[in-house]
């Protein structure tokens, strides 16, 4: 069998050397790979964290206090953990440029997703229309994913939306907040349906209630924002642990990958890479590399490999993102309940808004707040803080955010593109909304306050909150599948049309974006696209 | 040491403001430790706001009309500043987060009625508040502010 080399730990490069190896290949994975910190306290429940942890602001707030959300700053109302920061720590070496854009990257083994909320939302049969693929070719890369990292689900009103796969296991318990949101839905559910084109459900998430490959089941600890330490929330870098004990599997960590050399007959020779510790340079020789270091860095290594081959380096269009936004909620029937920590702490529902067209599908996970950080809150309601504690610690269990997603399209004016000066070279990424965004927003956030006043709760005027570009992380579409072999496509085994034995896993192949969180779909299709390579290795 | 024999004085002022029993030593050492890490006074902090937080401390009856005045005119200024960094740090550490953050037991009626009535105090606060504002303005220009 043959060898690859792998750029990339995060959800579509381990799931890529998984498969790959199941069937017999030698796998090369190179990595900046940057590590977690151990985990705290591993078995305390938020609520007796804070009493035994021996510093509990260094840990929610940061040595420097960088995880308190002081008046005035940029801000969500909930944000990152001060030790996930490692997470989003920039590499120099990595330099970029954003106009209409906020773009995040990632170092970190097991990449972006390591910070995910475990949304794992398969595309509709609609949604792939764009891809050169038979939809059950993905479907059964579905399956097979969730087989490995274990996603909690239920058939329901949301499976018209998100079609249900193999090895889909039962849904965690519901808190009592989502109990109630679910309850009014049943009663209101033909009118929302009918009226509004909303229908709510279970959410499919990634994690598990079972005890399996060393990882334990979900106890309901309420940590799942402060790293789930248990390990029931599934992250690449469990994959990329169980990887490291495979004989054909050799894990480069601490190296950044520069280029791709390029032979005179456009085929693949040797990945440079830098180690960084050293700063030393060295060459990995390779007929077959994968690029699953995600749209950003995948598409800056392949302009960079073009440049040091022809010269110059072509402007990438296409780039897609999800826009988000954030809807505050008060379920008035949870008002002066005590809030509940101990229960999962992500979305535990999900809300669709069927579209005339079924690819403009719009998706809301339901968060009800319960262990995220109090004070970015209070300090929003428009009263002395005494006052807003008063009404928030009544009003805690009542509150919830909806996260509503939009579909995004390849349009010619979101690129991204390189730009060389004395230190090096820089990727340059451009994103403008396109012109229908403002109208499509406005007439779908309508049907969501309807929808959420039908369930008993209150949007508060005026805090919706529009999530800048960049913010979802959910980039794709730079290198997309084409059937056809045109320049700047990759076939749909996910191979460079420009470039034979360059093959891109991550969402950079991507020609439509639906409005689910892709992480699960770039873990399926890497699987799907691996399958493939051996299949052609065979 | 006299300046951080004041700081804890307002760290326990604004603690029994925010409805927390007297912050801890903990509770201060850390308000103490985000003063010395430099994240709570920006550079360009007038000597208004601090004026105001020293009206704050010596006079903790008016943290409240301060606090609103602050909410509505100047809702970054050093005295929200502080009073959200104490919150953050309450808010981690037992059992000052059960003392925030757990619900009072009145009926719905009876929360609604409080509410009306927290807004009637707010206006009241906000009042007094922005009568206290020359006073300390012109306490400020004296060089008032410790």
């Amino acid at each position: 069998m043959r060898r690859v080399v792998v750029v990339g730990s995060g959800a579509s490069g381990v799931h890529f050397a998984q498969t790959a190896l199941e069937r017999g290949a030698h796998v090369t994975l190179v990595d900046v790979g940057r590590t977690a910190p151990a985990p705290v306290l591993p078995e305390a429940s938020f609520a007796r964290f804070k009493r035994e942890h021996a510093d509990p602001a260094g840990y929610f707030l940061g040595a420097r206090f960088e995880g308190v959300l002081f008046p005035g700053a940029k801000g969500e109302y909930y944000g990152f953990p001060p030790h996930k920061s490692y997470i989003f720590a920039p590499l120099d070496r990595f330099r970029s440029q954003a106009r209409g854009f906020d773009p995040l990257t990632s170092f970190a083994r097991g990449g972006l997703a390591e910070s995910w909320t475990g949304g794992a939302f398969p595309f509709h049969e609609s949604e792939l229309r764009d891809f050169p693929l038979e939809p059950r070719e993905l479907q059964a890369s579905y399956g097979t994913v969730a087989g490995r990292i274990g996603v909690s689900g239920t058939d329901d009103d949301l499976s018209r939306f998100t079609p249900v796969h193999d090895h889909l296991a039962p849904s965690l318990p519901l808190d009592a907040h989502s109990r109630v949101l679910l309850e009014r839905y049943a009663r209101e559910r033909s009118r929302l349906n009918a009226d509004l084109g909303v229908w709510m459900g279970r959410t499919r998430a990634a994690v598990r209630a079972d005890e399996r490959d060393g990882r334990h089941g979900c106890t309901n600890l309420g940590r799942c924002l402060w790293s789930c330490p248990r390990e029931a929330l599934y992250t690449p870098s469990l994959t990329l642990r169980a990887l490291l004990r495979h004989e054909r599997f050799t894990y480069l960590s601490g190296r950044f990958a520069t280029r791709v050399e390029i032979d005179a007959a456009n085929r693949v020779r040797k990945l440079h890479v830098v180690e960084l510790a050293t700063g030393r340079s060295e060459a990995i020789d390779a007929s077959d590399i994968v690029l699953a270091a995600g749209t950003l860095a995948s598409s800056k290594l392949f302009l960079d490999s073009l440049r040091a081959h022809g010269g110059s380096a072509p402007v990438l269009e296409g780039l897609m993102d999800n826009r988000q936004v954030l809807v505050p909620f008060i379920n008035l029937a949870m008002l002066r309940r005590r809030y509940e920590p101990d229960s999962y702490q992500y979305h535990q529902l999900a809300l669709g808004l069927e579209r005339e067209d079924p690819r403009h599908y719009v998706h809301g996970l339901v968060t009800t707040l319960k262990t995220a950080l109090v004070h970015p809150i209070v300090q929003s309601v428009p009263l002395d803080l005494k006052s807003a504690l008063w009404i928030f610690r009544n009003a805690h269990a009542a509150l919830g955010i909806l996260n509503v997603n939009f579909h995004d399209d390849r349009r010619p004016e979101c690129q991204l593109a390189l730009e060389a000066d004395r230190e090096g070279t820089r990727l340059l990424a451009r994103y403008e909304p396109s012109r229908e965004e403002p109208e499509r927003m406005r007439t779908a956030l309508r049907s969501v306050r309807k929808a959420l006043s039908r369930l008993g709760c209150i949007v508060p005027p005026g805090m919706a909150h529009v999530r800048p570009m960049g913010a979802s992380v959910h980039y794709a579409g730079t290198l997309p599948m084409s059937a056809e072999a045109r320049p700047l496509t990759t076939s749909p085994g996910g191979e460079s049309h420009d470039v034979r034995g360059l093959y891109f896993a991550d969402g950079s192949t991507f020609p439509f974006l639906p409005a689910k969180n892709l992480t699960f779909t770039l873990m399926a299709n890497a699987e799907r696209i691996a399958r493939r390579w051996c299949d052609a290795q065979a | 040491m006299a300046e951080r024999v004041e700081l804890e004085r307002e760290c326990d002022v604004l603690a029994r403001y925010l409805g927390a029993s007297a912050g801890d030593e903990y509770v201060r050492a850390q308000y103490r430790a985000a003063h010395d890490a430099g994240v709570v006074e920006l550079p360009g902090t007038s000597s208004f706001e601090r004026t105001v937080v020293a009206v704050a401390r010596h006079v903790p009856v008016l943290s409240r009309p301060l606090d609103a005045h602050a909410r509505v005119f100047a809702p970054s200024s050093l005295l929200r500043r502080k009073l959200v960094l104490l919150l953050a740090i309450l808010e981690v550490r037992a059992p000052h987060d059960e003392e925030l953050d757990t619900p009072t037991g009145s009926s719905v009626l009876a929360m609604f009625a409080r509410m009306a009535w927290l807004g009637l105090v707010f206006l009241a606060a906000l009042f007094l508040g922005s009568l206290l504002s020359l006073p300390i303005w012109l306490i400020s220009l004296a060089g008032g502010a410790r």
